[in-house]
């Protein structure tokens, strides 16, 4: 009996230690990585998130041992994509990517993930806003701009994301930079606004300067400044606002991150590997045909960024009355 | 446009390889639109990468060969087994699936088939002879044009279930109601979410239909125990009566052309082309009881509508530069990758390119056809299977379908939760397609009704101050009184006793 009893305990510890080492194995084991890693985008396939995602994926893949996929998780206003990846076995075979909305969203959706909830990892590279508008409406400066809503508050329509959204941020940051007021109508994401404003429904746009690069060569649309610290590639007749003399930086930008615990040799490992991915200056060129800035930062200096979006973002979303839940 | 056009037709029929890309392209194209849950958009972006390495031209030539022919593939399981493979079949079942099971769904693919066809090539017609006018027609379809189109397709539910037309529309409403579950489109703000994350994701229209109709099927099926085991009957033929033939090119060119030009405005999607395609079908039918009973012009002009729609979105993406819809936002993508922006300058800049573009789709559209009905042959013998099988086959489609969607788990729930509605509905006797009707329409016609609203700074003038909305308001009006004119024409013969 005891003998019996003995032995199952052994047996029961020997199966314990061996998950125990089983569990711990690939984590601090050099063999990392020894499966398939995923990246989980938050948006369907096809957006900007995803070909984002799925670019660095195709790219890291030619450097690292095993494939890297694209697993699209959305819904809830990108939620379920950020919650998934935080929620992941931290083994660093899965990780996410966010953009800005990430921080708009974790005051507007309690089941939203919170930036204490997620490891930053590396930096993609920022997509900056930018204040287009049609060239039938005769504006054709940033004062114009700001004069017209001076004198009638309200009276350009300006299309932009749902409140939360990367362009609604950059529209709000708008109006409180400058004291002004549009009429900020909301769509259903980049292309529904793209042709809101080709189609004259709305004067007005804070879109990420690619979406309209290409109508502003036409002549239909006029970018008029360009809401980062430099000009933009793709449209290099187009100001900055500091050139311009306003100290206005706004947009969406792109990181990836990891779920919390993840082992500290293991990120090490997926920091190295992604950092190197993007300063490839192959990679680089990819990924600027397809109209994204790549800036690879750290992780330190990733957490940073989105600490800094953070508070420039807090109290717009306070005063536009969005902040429900987490209220510092 | 005709030279670049021809010119690329010859490049690509003289050439093996282009010919093998497009073959290839438009054989996974039909499997990963059959598989349950594998939209068009999906196929792309999983099929993307393997673009990368091809040239621009051979790439565009094996994309587009997925891209038309998933479309057709989506159609399959919907007629196969109730269940939409893409979110453009999703009123193909209506009439497809009651076919298929009276034993004929050899002649229901090959209706499919044929209408895909003759679809796909009025959209690829429409889109090389008009593109740039129609770029500018869709785009005078603004935020009052979609609510009205959206009024003007509710109106239809009066005619969706005819004998039962209270029926139907009580259906549709509860379809509304279940449309505004999730994240309000405007404001963002979580409603009907009851604080919990499975709603919080809305309900998205592919779990719903699986979950009416494909889960609810296989319910329906266990609960009947004295079902014949050896249900499907001989599958006697595979091509159509060819009598049927003629009677069927009025619904395709009509259902042609509103899927051209839904897929020309951006953002609208092949979803609610067929929904309207097929609303608009049965109220202009003779036999408006016919339909949801297995009525070929219910088959025939949602397909060619979801067809056209691929031409249509085409439209917008080559000259605005604007995707009409997620897959062409992926192929633009692919096109971006290898260093070309379409846009504006696009036919100006690159003509071989669009002229490409147009010969990938014209040898999609044939190649989908040949291997279609070399196809469907094969395709039915799955049917002969034991009836009980099948249905655990059915199941486990219905749930891998509706989790690869958005790849979470909520959507299973809420696919499993509709099963047991589309259950209880048949029960019932209520029918069950005004409410995938209702949750088509009812967000299109919130998000736009309050858009217009604040774009017009709260004046409902805006409505019928612009001719499009205008007219979709006079069409909804007519769809409502025509019934009542048809009732006075009635009594009034009756009164006098002889025909007016």
């Amino acid at each position: 009996m005891t003998m019996l009893r003995l032995s199952r305990r052994t047996l029961f510890n020997a199966l314990f230690v061996s998950t125990l080492a089983l569990a711990a194995g690939p984590a601090t084991a050099a063999g990392f990585p020894e499966k398939p890693i995923t990246i989980v985008v938050n948006w369907p396939a096809g957006g900007g998130q995803d070909t984002a995602a799925r670019l660095i994926a195709d790219w890291a893949s030619k450097r690292a041992p095993v494939p890297i996929i694209v697993s699209n998780v959305t819904g809830a206003g990108g939620a379920n994509g950020i919650r998934a990846a935080a929620e992941a076995e931290p083994d660093g075979y899965t990780l996410g990517i966010m953009g800005s909305s990430f921080v708009a969203r974790g005051y507007l959706n309690e089941n939203a993930t919170p930036l204490e909830d997620i490891d930053p990892l590396v930096f993609f590279g920022p997509d900056p806003g930018a204040l287009e508008v049609r060239a039938d409406t005769g504006i054709k400066t940033v004062q114009d701009y700001i004069d017209k809503l001076k004198a009638e508050p309200g009276s350009i329509i300006n299309g932009n994301d749902a409140p939360g959204g990367s362009s609604h941020i950059v529209a709000s940051l708008f109006e409180s930079a400058f004291d002004v007021e549009m009429t900020k109508v909301p769509y259903q994401g980049y292309a529904p606004t793209v042709a809101a404003i080709i189609s004259g429904e709305v004067q007005s746009a804070t879109l990420p300067v690619h979406q309209l690069a290409d109508q502003h060569k036409a002549g239909d649309i006029i970018i008029l400044a360009v809401a980062a610290e430099a000009r933009h590639f793709l449209t290099p007749d187009v100001p900055t606002f500091k050139e311009l003399g306003f100290d206005f930086v706004a947009g969406d930008w792109r990181a990836l991150f990891l779920p919390n615990g993840v082992p500290s040799e293991t990120k090490t490992y997926l920091e190295k590997l992604f950092m190197e991915t993007m300063s490839d200056p192959a990679f680089v060129e990819a990924a600027q045909k397809v109209g994204f800035m790549v800036t690879p930062m750290p992780p330190a200096e990733t957490k940073a960024w989105i600490v800094a979006h953070d508070a420039a973002v807090y109290p717009i979303l306070l005063d536009a009355d969005l902040v429900t839940t987490r209220k510092k | 446009m005709f030279d670049v056009f021809a010119a690329a037709l010859i490049e690509i029929a003289t050439r093996p390889d282009l010919l093998g890309l497009s073959l290839t392209g438009v054989m996974v194209g039909i499997i990963l639109g059959a598989l349950p849950g594998v939209s068009s958009t999906m196929a792309l972006a999983i099929l993307l990468p393997l673009s990368y390495a091809m040239p621009t031209d051979a790439a565009m030539v094996f994309l587009i060969g997925v891209f038309s022919s998933s479309v057709f593939g989506g159609s399959i399981s919907a007629i196969l087994i109730n269940i939409p493979g893409t979110p453009g079949a999703i009123v193909t079942q209506f009439d497809g699936y009651p076919m298929a099971k009276s034993g004929r769904a050899g002649e229901a693919l090959s209706y499919a088939l044929l209408a895909s066809t003759v679809g796909g090539l009025l959209g690829l017609a429409i889109l090389s002879i008009v593109a740039p006018l129609i770029a500018s027609a869709a785009l005078q379809f603004r935020s009052p044009e979609f609510a009205m189109a959206a009024i003007f397709g509710l109106t239809m539910l009066a005619y969706a279930s005819p004998g039962s037309t209270f029926r139907g529309i009580l259906v549709g409403c509860i379809g509304l109601i279940v449309g505004m579950v999730g994240f309000d489109k405007l404001t963002d703000v979580a409603r009907f979410d009851f604080g919990t994350r499975v709603l919080q994701n809305g309900i998205d229209i592919v779990p719903l239909t699986v979950g009416i109709f494909g889960f609810a099927e296989v319910l329906i099926n266990l609960s009947s125990t004295n079902q014949p085991i050896t249900h499907v009957a001989r599958i006697n033929r595979i091509f159509p009566p060819l009598a049927s033939l003629p009677k069927l090119i009025a619904p395709m060119m009509r259902g042609s052309l509103i899927g051209t030009f839904v897929g020309a405005i951006p953002a609208a999607g092949s979803a609610i082309a067929v929904a309207l395609a097929y609303a608009q079908e049965q109220r202009l039918s003779k036999e408006p009881e016919t339909f949801g009973k297995g009525a070929p012009a219910g088959i025939v002009a949602p397909e060619a509508s979801n067809n056209a729609c691929v031409g249509g979105a085409l439209v917008p993406m080559m000259t605005l530069g604007v995707p009409g819809d997620t897959m062409t936002a992926v192929l633009m993508g692919a096109l971006l990758l290898h260093g070309l922006r379409p846009g504006p300058l696009l036919f100006a800049e690159n003509p071989q390119m669009v002229g490409t573009i147009f010969g990938s789709l014209f040898f999609a559209i044939l190649l989908t056809l040949v291997f279609g009905f070399v196809a469907i042959a094969a395709i039915i013998q799955f049917l002969k299977m034991p009836r009980h099988i099948l249905m655990v086959g059915i199941a486990t489609l219905c749930i891998f379908g509706s989790f690869a969607v958005r790849n979470t788990m909520s959507d299973v729930y809420i696919m499993i939760a509709f099963g047991a509605v589309g259950f209880v509905m048949n029960k019932l006797k209520l029918p069950t397609a005004p409410l995938a009707f209702g949750l088509v329409l009812g967000p299109l016609l919130e998000e736009n009704l309050r858009r217009s609203l604040i774009i017009s700074r709260g004046s409902w003038s805006v409505f019928i101050d612009r001719p499009i909305s205008l007219v979709l308001i006079l069409l909804s009006m007519a769809a409502l009184l025509y019934p009542l004119v048809g009732l006075y024409r009635k009594n009034r013969r009756e009164q006098t006793g002889r025909e007016i």
